[in-house]
């Protein structure tokens, strides 16, 4: 069973510092496509990669290219991963250190917007983004994703 | 009734995609009702639908591996 939703909530709870990016982002925006992971940008420092791991200790987390390897993250690791992608019981969390098209951690927190959930707030990239960022990616779903968010924000502006 | 509407409904299936404005995609091939609905949710709303969605495309998937793999 996949729970992307309960997986966010846990990233929240943790107080990782992230922001919400991909196709799941693009769900949050109102896109209708159905995604199968949770995308994040965050940042790469120690603190945050071990509430990272903290958060999903109980889920079963390995590295997705090594799957028997379990995330057990070291100092050395903290200090030199650029990304980490990670596989749960709950669904498959990718963490970047920055985005295609947006850049860093700090231009992608930069151009997110705040968005409440039942159990607390995350930021999400902000919609002219999180376009810049689909069409910097450019594979077939992507190209329809951004035709999505093109049509939202026709809609909103004229709500 | 519009002078449009009243020309295009002279098939069935132009009188089905006349009823509502919504079932008719954009030039993008974009369903605005679905769309429509999705905008009416809150974030954690779609987040949720996103879920029951994945999950019910997972189960429809084992159940079609199953069938092939008694065949």
């Amino acid at each position: 069973m996949q729970n992307l939703s309960e997986l966010m909530r846990r990233l929240i709870s943790s107080d990782v510092e992230f922001v919400l990016v991909g196709g799941f982002a693009a769900v949050a925006h109102g896109v209708t496509l159905v995604t199968r992971d949770v995308d994040i940008c965050c940042r790469f420092s120690d603190g945050n990669l071990k509430r990272i791991e903290k958060a999903f200790a109980d889920l079963h987390p390995v590295h997705r290219s090594r799957p028997g390897l379990p995330l057990d993250l070291t100092p050395d690791q903290c200090a030199t991963l650029k990304n980490l992608s990670l596989k749960t019981d709950l669904g498959i969390v990718d963490c970047l250190g920055e985005v295609l098209g947006v850049g860093s951690f700090d231009e992608v927190w930069q151009h997110s917007i705040e968005v409440e959930l039942p159990y607390g707030k995350f930021h999400v990239l902000d919609i002219d983004a999180l376009i810049r960022a689909k069409q910097a990616m450019n594979r077939d779903h992507d190209k329809i994703t951004v035709r999505y968010l093109q049509e939202i924000k026709k809609q909103r502006a004229t709500s | 009734m519009s002078k449009r509407v009243q020309e295009n409904t002279d098939t069935p299936e132009n009188a089905l995609h006349d009823a509502s404005p919504a079932y008719r995609p954009t030039d993008s091939e974009i369903d605005l009702s679905l769309l429509a609905d999705s905008l009416g949710k809150t974030p954690w709303e779609r987040m949720q639908a996103n879920d029951d969605a994945l999950n019910f495309a997972d189960s429809l998937q084992m159940a079609m591996k199953r069938r092939y793999a008694k065949s």
